[in-house]
């Protein structure tokens, strides 16, 4: 026999308070693993969709932490393209615009030609042409949610554009989004000339970075140039959500590990008379100590493995629902495991704490008097 | 062990247990303390086993005083056997693994534990019994498995408290003829609380209590008489 064994015992003398106190843990750790895993996922669509345009630094105005950044002016920066190290440049317009009946759809307006066409793949039709058509290309999402079709008249704010290609992007962002030539998502903005993206594409990534950084900040001040991972992390709508998710994660697991204060309190009050026992036949404090922070660490750990397999059903469950399907995937992964189970490791032994401390405070010849 | 004016009191001096008792227990010695519910028999006990600590007076063990040991866990796991008369057995544990619990304080091996508690539990007849709950023993059957965890860690001094008590005559008889052939064998001291007439006739010394004082102490012819 082991303490360990013992304590695990322990823990099946009240299944149903055990499961119970289990299961509080397990909403705490499903709710980081869901929440964290989708804030991730949001984060890793954005890098996913500059990775997928084949973007090594993105230009925007750095005061701006907005996902859509104040638009500047175009020209403002033809100094600085003038540069060995770019390779190539591709401005981009963007911002939320109520589509038919959604009020909230994320519209681009893409410089063409350029770069940032190549890694749309059309499922049917084509791209749409620059001048006076006015043609727009509809992300696979966003046409089966709006319900267009090629050929159709699709109304964005005030404007209409006929529908010239339904396309997949590797970018899940993309697919749920319509993507206008340049100039025009500037006349339907009012934004002519103006731009909150500079995409640019360098001859020698790795080395170019640092210099072309350099340059900007030598020649412009008020803009940054941020590689992809960087605009993700900036980007104050993920960092709310982010915040948003840890805060309500903590909260659940907060509530879990007073549940398990008080189940190892009232485990502790329950067996005061067998710790007395314990005391009387010579085991130490520190032993009995450890064989309660034992008892609450171990259920913090049963807790966290079933919140982890809950946090994955529930993530899984929610991609598949209407509003997330194919825009957004929770990113789950060992190092949120890590995480998830560190959380509630350490929990698991601060709600253990007080408990064993009183149950190692009895004094043997009380605790063998009580009833 | 020598206990020198020992007082005992509870609830803020209002109970006073023990009234400033004097006793001397030699090494190898059977001693019985009888007397009527609540005469501090059992306050006496927890006393002498390190349980409680006097309200005044020494309680000497080997010559030292007991309150300047700096581990008295230590001192109980090593020196002290004890057997109570409601068994206090872990219920979630096997006989066999209620013996094994004192030995996680004097460092043996888990398979040396195993080993020893196989052994003890053979030796009080429950070699059959090993791995059967407490629950599912008799009353008799658990108070051997008792006997056999007060034996653990070979103790120098093993203290019981009505350990037939709780048990019906034929289950008392061989529990107080274990403890008789633990003494034969071993030459431990031992202190045991009783009401049962057969466990003072079948020590040497008797200490009768009453309302907290010793009121006579001697052998067991000397009861008889008083």
């Amino acid at each position: 026999m082991t303490i360990a064994g013992m304590v695990w015992r322990n823990l099946f003398r009240r299944r149903t308070r055990t499961l119970l106190t289990v299961l509080g843990i397990s909403v705490g750790v499903a709710a980081v693993v869901a929440l964290i895993g989708f804030a991730q996922g949001l984060e890793k669509v954005w890098q996913e969709a500059y990775k997928a345009r084949g973007t090594d630094l993105v230009v925007t105005k750095v005061t701006s932490r907005s996902p859509l950044p104040v638009p500047f002016e175009q020209r403002a920066l033809q100094e600085f393209l003038d540069c060995p190290s770019i390779e190539a440049s591709a401005a981009l317009l963007s911002d939320m615009m109520g589509v038919e009946d959604s009020s909230a759809v994320l519209v681009f307006g893409w410089e063409k030609p350029s770069f940032l066409w190549d890694h749309l793949r059309f499922l049917e039709g084509r791209a749409p042409e620059s001048g006076a058509s006015r043609e727009a290309a509809i992300g696979r999402i966003a046409a089966s949610s709006l319900g267009k079709k090629i050929g159709d008249i699709i109304q964005i704010e005030f404007e209409e554009f006929t529908v010239s290609g339904i396309f997949e992007s590797p970018a899940l962002v993309e697919n749920g989004a319509i993507v206008l030539p340049l100039e025009q998502m500037q006349a339907a903005t009012g934004r002519e000339g103006k731009v909150n993206f500079l995409n640019l594409r360098l001859k020698d990534p790795p080395t170019g970075v640092a210099e072309v950084k350099a340059r900007l900040e030598k020649l412009h001040q008020g803009f940054s140039a941020l590689d992809s991972a960087e605009v993700a992390s900036r980007n104050s709508g993920i960092e709310i959500v982010r915040a948003m998710s840890w805060a309500t994660s903590l909260l659940a697991l907060f509530v879990g590990m007073f549940g398990v204060t008080n189940t190892m309190l009232m485990s502790v009050f329950e067996r005061v008379k067998e710790i007395g026992i314990l005391l009387a036949i010579g085991w130490r404090r520190a032993r009995v100590m450890g064989m309660i922070l034992l008892e609450s660490l171990l259920l913090s750990l049963i807790g966290g493995v079933f919140g982890l397999l809950i946090g994955i059903c529930i993530a899984r469950a929610l991609e598949t629902a209407d509003l997330l399907r194919g825009r957004l995937k929770a990113d789950i992964g060992p190092g949120l495991f890590l995480v998830a189970m560190s959380l509630s490791v350490a929990l698991g032994l601060l709600a253990g704490v007080y408990p064993a401390w009183r149950a190692s405070r009895l004094q043997p010849g009380d605790a063998l008097r009580s009833e | 062990m020598e206990l020198r004016g020992v007082v005992k009191e509870f609830d803020d001096g209002r109970v006073k247990a023990l009234r400033g008792l004097d006793l001397t227990i030699m090494g190898g010695e059977p001693v019985a303390i009888i007397g009527p519910s609540g005469c501090g028999k059992s306050t006496l006990l927890q006393i002498i086993g390190a349980l409680d600590r006097p309200t005044s007076g020494e309680v000497l063990f080997d010559a030292q005083p007991l309150q300047a040991r700096r581990n008295l866990a230590a001192f109980r796991a090593r020196e002290i056997g004890f057997i109570f008369q409601s068994f206090h057995l872990i219920p979630t544990l096997t006989a066999a693994e209620n013996v094994e619990v004192p030995m996680f304080e004097i460092g043996l091996s888990r398979k040396a534990r195993r080993a020893r508690a196989v052994d003890l539990l053979e030796s009080v007849g429950l070699g059959h019994r090993l791995e059967h709950l407490p629950a599912q023993l008799s009353g008799g059957e658990r108070q051997r498995v008792a006997v056999a965890r007060s034996l653990a860690n070979t103790p120098r001094l093993l203290l019981a408290d009505e350990p037939t008590g709780n048990l019906d005559s034929a289950s008392a008889s061989r529990i107080i003829e274990l403890l008789v052939e633990i003494h034969r064998l071993h030459a431990t001291t031992m202190v045991i609380v009783t009401h049962d007439p057969r466990v003072a006739t079948r020590v040497g010394r008797v200490v009768h209590m009453l309302d907290g004082s010793i009121v006579s102490d001697g052998p067991i012819e000397t009861e008889n008489r008083t």
